[in-house]
């Protein structure tokens, strides 16, 4: 296997010798690197584990966490050769940047961001493998109003676009369920170092608990700071946090009382199918793994799995992403219509005395749209 | 939290940016050319930290005078790469060349240690004290207290020793001090490796807090810019006060306005003191270079 293995990654760089093309365009540099690093990885095991044989070329452009950088890196990626398809940026705003192009080449994109709108332009190459943030932030709200019960919300964010539609979205979810956060503040820029000012204005607001959605480095800072602050109110995070080079910098006490939305959570390891999933995912990269590793190569495999089955062409590919219902990993995906195929969201907390994280809640399908 | 509190916060942090821009400033004196590594040196000194407290469970007090050690002698290195070569041509030249010096520096964490943001040891244990109604983290105190006790050793040293007479009479004329006998590129040298020294204890200071990545430092050399550029250019006093300043205010207007009002902010009072007042509070007369 080792040998074949390596076979295909020799392969890889061999774009005559390969069945497809399938370029990876993603923020290896740059203030997401850390997310990118990640869905870089899954998708790499993907393609590296390719059904039925297949040789994949599969290079990887670094976006540089820029709009422009994506824009350039996916042109370049798509116009040397007739890509399948793409697996492409986690970060929303590189996605706006990537969406016309993918229009242009007729090629789709397999991409875990979470920006809403993506998927709400009315451009059919695109295709998302982690829930949209319209339905993760539903399950964030109602795990902090329904479940603790929690009504005096402190409501952050970055200054990322992910941040500003997450943002937006718990604003909308928060009122529909009865609740205004008793403090906002959305100005959280990503390269901010003292939260103190921030944590100040939390306490002074009389908030019960800190609803945060953000990137990884201002949402680990925050956590950190508020653990140290003296601050004693718990805190829901977006997704970042479940990173493991995330939880790494922290002491398990310190994640007392932490908890954070997450598509999935292998590093917990819930299911024998993730379990041997995220067994590979260490032995291959040395890293535990986590959600967005584990969506996009869920992604790039329905795909692969699809191209295995006969589907040729980036429009055949297209067609059958927005028909077809593929068993994951993590979960089942079928897609909605408009490109989501995974709507899914777990709600998973730490007790302290581990960086693995507990699953305390899931939601899915009806249950991640509020009325 | 009194505002009393915040301003607490604001000298903590300010006393690790002040040894940022005390480092910053010895370059700029020895060699009249902006180093604008000095952010990725810093962070250059947090990952030397987070290496050595993998490798000994010790507080970073007991490790910091060897992160100082390794980082003087990056320092050298600094300098014989990215000043030297060109120190016979204009300042923006070495400028330029400690621009480039800083992506390369960031481009190779990125390669050695990964993405991921790292955190090094506190420098004497986590937690926080109380000092009335006012709670500060032993970290922070910690860090007032090293940064106190270098900038007092780095005056002592400018204002009592040969090697500091040396520095200073450099730093106003390199030829007329090589004229009268002074090693000159030996002493800039030490004055590389002595700025780069200080940015890499701030380093190991900062990255326990607020952690070690690898473009961490792009900020911190347009703080150290600021902070020498309001307290003064080439003035050690003005470095230090006017990175305590930027950290106050920031603080404080993040506090009771927002981030985004003092960011904005920060950087128009730069303005305004470039057109009022550019030689800063403590301010030498060769405006030229501000």
């Amino acid at each position: 296997m080792i040998v074949g293995l390596c076979l295909m990654a020799g392969a890889s760089n061999v774009a005559s010798a390969a069945d497809a093309y399938l370029p990876i365009v993603m923020p290896i540099t740059g203030f997401l690197s850390v997310e990118g690093g990640s869905q870089r990885n899954g998708a790499v095991m993907a393609l590296e584990q390719a059904p039925g044989g297949m040789k994949v070329d599969f290079p990887v452009f670094d976006t540089g966490t820029s709009a422009t950088g994506a824009a350039t890196a996916l042109d370049k990626a798509l116009s040397s050769q007739k890509a399948i398809a793409a697996a492409v940026t986690v970060f929303g705003t590189e996605m706006v940047a990537m969406m016309p192009i993918a229009a242009e080449y007729k090629v789709p994109l397999l991409t875990i961001s979470g920006l809403a709108k993506i998927t709400e332009s009315g451009n059919p190459y695109i295709f998302r493998f982690l829930p949209n943030d319209r339905e993760i932030k539903v399950a964030h709200a109602r795990y902090i109003v329904e479940v603790m019960k929690k009504k005096k919300i402190a409501l952050i964010s970055d200054t990322t676009a992910y941040g500003q539609g997450g943002f937006a979205l718990l604003q909308e979810d928060f009122g529909k369920l009865g609740t205004t956060p008793v403090f906002e503040d959305n100005s959280i820029a990503p390269d901010t170092k003292d939260m103190s000012p921030l944590l100040a204005k939390v306490k002074a607001s009389g908030a019960d608990v800190i609803a945060l959605h953000s990137v990884a480095t201002p949402m680990t800072l925050i956590t950190k700071q508020l653990k140290s602050s003296g601050l004693n109110i718990p805190i829901v995070n977006s997704s970042s946090i479940v990173e493991p080079t995330a939880t790494a910098l922290f002491e398990p006490a310190e994640l007392a009382g932490v908890c954070a939305e997450t598509p999935s959570a292998p590093e917990a390891r819930p299911t024998p199918a993730i379990k041997a999933w995220a067994d590979a995912y260490l032995k291959r990269f040395n890293l535990e793994p986590d959600g967005l590793a584990l969506g996009q190569y869920d992604g790039v495999m329905m795909a692969l799995t699809l191209m295995a089955h006969g589907v040729k062409t980036p429009e055949d590919l297209r067609a059958a992403l927005q028909k077809e219902t593929y068993q994951g990993v993590a979960m089942t995906y079928k897609s909605n219509g408009h490109g989501d195929l995974s709507h899914d969201a777990d709600i998973v907390c730490w007790d302290g005395t581990s960086r693995i994280p507990k699953i305390v809640g899931h939601y899915a399908g009806e249950q991640l749209i509020l009325k | 939290m009194t505002f009393v509190q915040l301003a607490v916060n604001g000298v903590a942090l300010g006393a690790a940016y002040a040894l940022v821009a005390l480092g910053f400033v010895f370059i700029v004196n020895a060699t009249s050319a902006v180093n604008f590594a000095h952010g990725d040196l810093v962070m250059a000194g947090g990952y030397v930290a987070v290496g050595l407290g993998s490798l000994a469970t010790l507080p970073m007090i007991l490790m910091l005078p060897l992160v100082a050690a390794i980082m003087f002698v990056v320092g050298i290195a600094v300098a014989l790469v990215a000043y030297f070569p060109l120190i016979d041509r204009p300042p923006a030249t070495v400028f330029i060349s400690t621009l480039l010096c800083g992506i390369v520096l960031q481009n190779l964490f990125l390669v050695l240690f990964g993405p991921q943001a790292r955190a090094a040891p506190p420098l004497i244990k986590s937690g926080t004290v109380h000092l009335g109604a006012i709670e500060i983290s032993v970290q922070a105190l910690g860090t007032l207290a090293v940064a106190a006790a270098l900038i007092g050793l780095q005056y002592l040293i400018f204002a009592r020793t040969q090697i500091g007479r040396r520095l200073r009479a450099t730093a106003q004329d390199r030829q007329m001090a090589q004229a009268i006998g002074i090693r000159a590129s030996a002493v800039i040298a030490c004055t590389f490796g002595a700025g780069t020294a200080l940015a890499g204890v701030a380093g190991a200071l900062l990255a326990n807090q607020f952690f070690v990545y690898p473009t961490g430092g792009i900020p911190l050399s347009v703080y150290a810019y600021m902070a020498v550029v309001v307290g003064g250019w080439g003035s050690i006093a003005g470095a230090v006060l006017g990175a305590m300043l930027i950290s106050i205010f920031q603080v404080v207007v993040s506090a009771y306005v927002s981030y985004a009002v003092a960011t904005g902010l920060l950087y128009f009072v730069l303005l305004l003191v470039f057109f009022f007042r550019p030689q800063g509070i403590f301010g030498e007369l060769v405006q030229r270079r501000v």
